[in-house]
C-alpha cells in the first residue's frame, strides 16, 4: 500500500460512523402491536400473524404474546418444517373479524468477531449441517447458481473467506440491467440468468443465502421488522414513526466453525447507498463503514420472526409464501391482498419500554 | 459501398420485426393449463389454430402495467383473426388483480399461476416475459422485458405466423 492510499483509508477509517459493537451491549426492550381488521369478508375468514423467534438467542429474548378480538377460535402454531411461529385466527362468516396481537421482545446489538475463533463456538450437527445447505424452491443450489457460488470462492479455503468473497460479491454485482426494463420475482436463478440484480432484502439477501450454500457454507435467511431507528444516523436503516406497518426486512446468517452463525445483510449494504440522503457513492465513509460492520454484525433495532423458507401456511389451501414475515389472511377460501386496504386493513406499531 | 451494399441486402433479408422478437431455440412447448378469474380453465392445446400470446405478468411490475395496453391494442387490432392472448399472473391475490383490471381493462382472460408453477415450467425469468406461440403449438419467439406489442413490425410478425 503506498502512502497516499493508506492516508486515504486511515482518514475513512477514522471517519466511520459506525464503531464495533464487540463490547457486550445493552439489552432493549420493545412491543410491537398488530391490528388486523377484515373489512368485507366473503364467508368464514383466517388471519395469520408472525410471532418472534421462539428459542432465545445471546441478540434476542422473547417476553410473552397476548391477544385480543373476536375470533371464534385463536392458537399459536408452528409450521412443520422450521418452527415458524405464529398466531392463527379463524371467525364465522357472520362476523366482522378483528385481532390485536402485542408481542414483547428485548434485543441487543449482535457481532460475531469474524478475526478471532472461539473455542466455544456452538457446533452443527451434520443433519444441521445437511439442512442449511440443501436449496429451496426459490433458492437453488445447482447449475448457475453453483458455477457463479464456485467461481467467487475460488481462491478462498475458509468458511469465513468464502462468505466475504460471496458477501462482498453481493454488494458489487447488485444493480439492475440496464438493457432491459423488467423485474426480477425473488428466484435467484433467473436473477443470476438474466444478470437482473435488483432487488429488495428477499433478493439480495436470498442471493447471499444460494450462493454460500451452493459453497457448502450453511446460510438461512431470518425474516423480520425494524422497530426503531438506528443509533449510528442511518436513516435508512431504522423507522423514523412508531408506525412499523411496511419496515419488514430481512437478514441472513452463514455458519463457520468456530465462529457459529455470523449475521449478515448485504441487502443493507445496497439501501445504504440508495436511501440514504444524497444517493450515496460506494465508496463514501457511511457506505464503508456499514458495509464492514453489516458483515458480522446486526444493529438489533430489528425484531426477528423465524428463518422459514417456502411456508405453509397451517388450516390453509393457498400457495405456499416463499417467506412469512407479513399478516397474511383468507377469506370465503380466497387469501386476502396485504396490500389492499378496502379489504384486509393492518397497522403494526413499535414502541420501546425499556426504562 | 459494395460493403454497404452487402449490409442493405442482409437488413433487407430480415423479416420485419425479427429485431424486436427473438426466436424462439428453448425446445418444446410446456404444457399451461389455468384458471382464469371467473374460474373457467384455459388449456393451451385448446388454442390450437391460433397464434397465443402468452403474458407472464404481475402489478407490482411496473414494466409489465406498462406495457399491458399495448397487448390490448395489438388483440383488439387483430380481434376475428386467429389470435389470442392469456396474461398469466404470478401468484398475486385476486383482489388485486381486480382492482388492476378496474384500471386498465383487458379484454382478454388472465389466467392465475398461484404457485408460480407455470413461470417456472416456461422459463419465466424476469416480468415481464412474453412468448407468442403459433398455430401449431411451438413456440416461434420470446420477449423479456417490456415491449409496445401494437409496434406495426410486430403486428407483422404474429400475422405471418397466422398464415403458415
Amino acid at each position: 500500500m503506498d502512502r497516499r492510499s493508506f492516508l486515504k483509508t486511515g482518514a475513512a477509517a477514522a471517519a466511520l460512523p459506525w464503531p464495533s459493537v464487540f463490547a457486550a451491549p445493552q439489552w432493549r426492550a420493545y412491543e410491537v402491536t398488530t391490528r388486523v381488521e377484515i373489512l368485507k369478508p366473503q364467508g368464514a375468514s383466517r388471519a395469520w400473524l408472525p410471532l418472534p423467534l421462539v428459542e432465545d438467542t445471546p441478540w434476542q429474548r422473547n417476553i410473552g404474546n397476548q391477544w385480543s378480538g373476536n375470533a371464534a377460535h385463536t392458537q399459536v402454531l408452528s409450521d412443520g418444517k422450521y418452527g415458524a411461529a405464529m398466531l392463527y385466527a379463524q371467525w364465522n362468516a357472520d362476523s366482522a373479524p378483528v385481532l390485536e396481537l402485542t408481542s414483547r421482545f428485548a434485543t441487543r446489538d449482535h457481532a460475531v468477531d469474524v478475526a478471532r475463533p472461539r473455542a466455544d463456538a456452538e457446533r452443527l450437527s451434520a443433519a444441521e449441517r445437511a439442512f442449511f445447505t440443501a436449496p429451496t424452491e426459490y433458492i437453488p443450489t445447482d447449475g448457475i447458481v453453483r458455477d457463479t457460488a464456485r467461481e467467487i470462492v475460488r481462491k478462498e479455503r475458509t468458511d469465513i473467506g468464502k462468505a466475504r468473497a460471496i458477501y462482498e460479491w453481493v454488494v458489487e454485482n447488485t444493480f439492475r440491467d440496464p438493457e432491459v426494463r423488467g423485474c426480477g420475482w425473488g428466484d435467484i436463478k433467473s436473477m443470476l440468468e438474466t444478470r437482473n440484480f435488483g432487488g429488495k432484502c428477499g433478493d439480495l439477501n436470498a442471493m447471499f443465502v444460494g450462493l454460500a450454500r451452493s459453497a457448502g457454507i450453511p446460510a438461512r435467511d431470518v425474516y423480520g421488522l425494524r422497530v426503531a431507528r438506528s443509533a449510528h444516523g442511518y436513516a435508512s436503516l431504522g423507522v423514523g414513526s412508531p408506525n412499523v406497518t411496511r419496515a419488514q426486512h430481512c437478514r441472513a446468517e452463514f455458519f463457520a466453525q468456530g465462529y457459529g452463525w455470523v449475521p449478515v445483510d448485504p441487502a443493507d449494504v445496497r439501501k445504504v447507498v440508495l436511501e440514504e440522503p444524497g444517493r450515496l457513492a460506494i465508496h463514501d465513509a457511511k457506505v464503508v463503514a456499514a458495509r464492514k460492520r453489516l458483515f458480522g454484525g446486526w444493529e438489533m433495532n430489528w425484531l426477528a420472526y423465524n428463518m422459514a423458507h417456502d411456508i405453509e401456511l397451517p388450516h390453509s389451501r393457498g400457495p405456499k409464501l416463499p417467506y412469512f414475515m407479513y399478516p397474511n389472511g383468507e377469506s370465503g377460501g380466497q387469501r386476502l391482498d396485504s396490500l389492499d386496504p378496502d379489504s384486509f386493513k393492518y397497522t403494526i406499531t413499535s414502541r420501546e419500554t425499556t426504562a | 459501398m459494395i460493403r454497404l451494399a452487402l449490409v442493405l441486402a442482409l437488413l433487407g433479408a430480415l423479416p420485419a420485426g425479427a429485431e424486436a422478437l427473438k426466436p424462439w431455440s428453448g425446445g418444446a412447448t410446456p404444457p399451461l393449463e389455468l384458471d382464469d378469474l371467473k374460474g373457467a380453465r384455459h388449456r393451451l392445446a385448446d388454442y390450437r389454430g391460433k397464434v397465443v400470446l402468452i403474458n407472464f405478468w404481475a402489478t407490482w411490475c411496473v414494466p409489465c402495467r406498462e406495457e399491458m395496453p399495448s397487448i390490448e391494442r395489438l388483440r383488439a387490432s387483430l380481434e376475428n383473426r386467429p389470435f389470442a392472448v392469456l396474461a398469466v399472473n404470478l401468484a398475486e391475490p385476486e383482489s388485486r388483480i381486480a382492482r388492476f383490471l378496474e384500471a386498465v381493462p383487458l379484454g382478454f382472460p388472465i389466467l392465475l399461476d398461484r404457485d408460480a408453477k407455470a413461470a417456472r415450467a416456461w422459463q419465466a425469468k424476469m416480468l415481464p416475459a412474453t412468448y407468442i406461440v403459433g398455430p401449431d403449438g411451438a413456440i416461434r419467439y420470446r420477449h423479456l422485458g417490456e415491449l409496445d406489442w401494437s409496434k406495426p413490425e410486430v403486428r407483422e410478425s404474429i400475422i405471418r405466423l397466422m398464415k403458415r
